[in-house]
């Protein structure tokens, strides 16, 4: 019967455990050693575990997805949120994005903003080594739809297209570059902290 | 008990979770002010000394994030016999934010007090 009850534990705690990825090995570690130690306590009668005892208190203690939902998530945006670096931020969102819906779609706008950024600045510094290609483009298709794009400069000049910016790309690129990383960092840990505020809150009982 | 109940039971159901939520970290503070305490004796006072009935998977997660706010420290302690248990205390900056919690806690009480007085008359 005891073992029995011990298997129980461990599934429960495995199945908290496997939500709880992307959290160092010394939280988890923390995290399950806490809950074990109190469903053992919570269920021992008379100085035994018994499988209904151990069954009443994990139902007690809720879904262990649930549960594991609410460490994880404040757990990862609170590090995104000390650390300010586009990588841990990105790398937070995406194991938030695999959380939940709200986390998906701010890591999609996130990688949009850091992805464009990247691109202004990249522009910017590679002008100097293609002055004639380098820069932002304008074309017209056949149905005379105005396209821009940007284009880094390497290969041979697009026909049809004109470069609009000449050396302004790079003051320009710079700025709209870092301005779009930066307006991408504080989009997402302001929709990490809205999101923080409403759901990492104990759940109803 | 939700099935049946009409919108405004269930809407009534919601404010009070969400009343409960707001309370309960400042009831978790209020356990540990006497000294330090491990998750499920916080629980038995909670449940005890409340009515803030709580699933038992809310606390843990929730004293987590007390201890990375700085408000609680923790520490395991291995008894003799038995198994160990992870211990809660108040840091400094717990007990100066449980007081100032408590004093809001106070006046909003007081003044909704005084504000549903004619209902409780009008029973």
């Amino acid at each position: 019967m005891a073992d029995n009850a011990q298997q129980q534990i461990d599934a429960y705690l495995n199945r908290v455990r496997s939500r709880l990825r992307g959290l160092s090995a010394q939280t988890t570690g923390e995290i399950l050693a806490e809950l074990r130690s109190h469903i053992t306590e919570r269920a021992v009668v008379g100085g035994e575990l018994t499988a209904t005892s151990v069954d009443a208190a994990l139902a007690a203690l809720g879904s262990p997805e649930e549960l594991a939902a609410e460490y994880a998530t404040d757990e990862l945006l609170a590090r995104a949120e000390v650390s300010r670096s586009p990588v841990h931020l990105i790398e937070s969102l995406f194991r938030w994005a695999s959380l939940s819906v709200a986390g998906f779609f701010v890591l999609l706008g996130s990688v949009a903003g850091y992805f464009l950024g990247g691109a202004f600045i990249l522009v910017a510094g590679l002008k100097p080594f293609h002055p004639e290609t380098a820069g932002l483009w304008v074309s017209r298709d056949a149905t005379g739809d105005v396209a821009f794009s940007l284009h880094l400069g390497f290969g041979s000049a697009q026909v049809g297209g004109r470069e609009v910016l000449g050396w302004w790309v790079v003051p320009i690129g710079l700025l709209a570059g870092c301005g779009l990383v930066i307006l991408t960092t504080r989009a997402a840990l302001w929709c990490a902290h809205q999101y923080r505020r409403a759901h990492a809150k104990p759940h109803p009982g | 008990m939700r099935d049946g109940s009409s919108a405004d039971a269930v809407n009534a159901d919601k404010w009070e979770i969400q009343l409960r939520k707001g309370c309960l970290e400042l009831a978790i503070l209020a356990a540990l002010w006497g000294g330090k305490r491990y998750g499920l004796e916080i629980l038995q006072r909670l449940e005890s000394d409340s009515d803030l009935i709580v699933s038992e998977g809310t606390v843990y997660p929730l004293l987590t994030r007390l201890k990375s706010l700085g408000l609680v420290k923790s520490e395991w302690v291995e008894p003799e016999s038995g198994h160990p248990r992870k211990y809660y205390a108040l840091t400094a900056s717990g007990r100066k934010r449980a007081l100032e919690m408590a004093a809001i806690w106070t006046r909003f009480s007081t003044s909704m007090s005084r504000l549903l007085a004619p209902l409780a008359e009008g029973k």
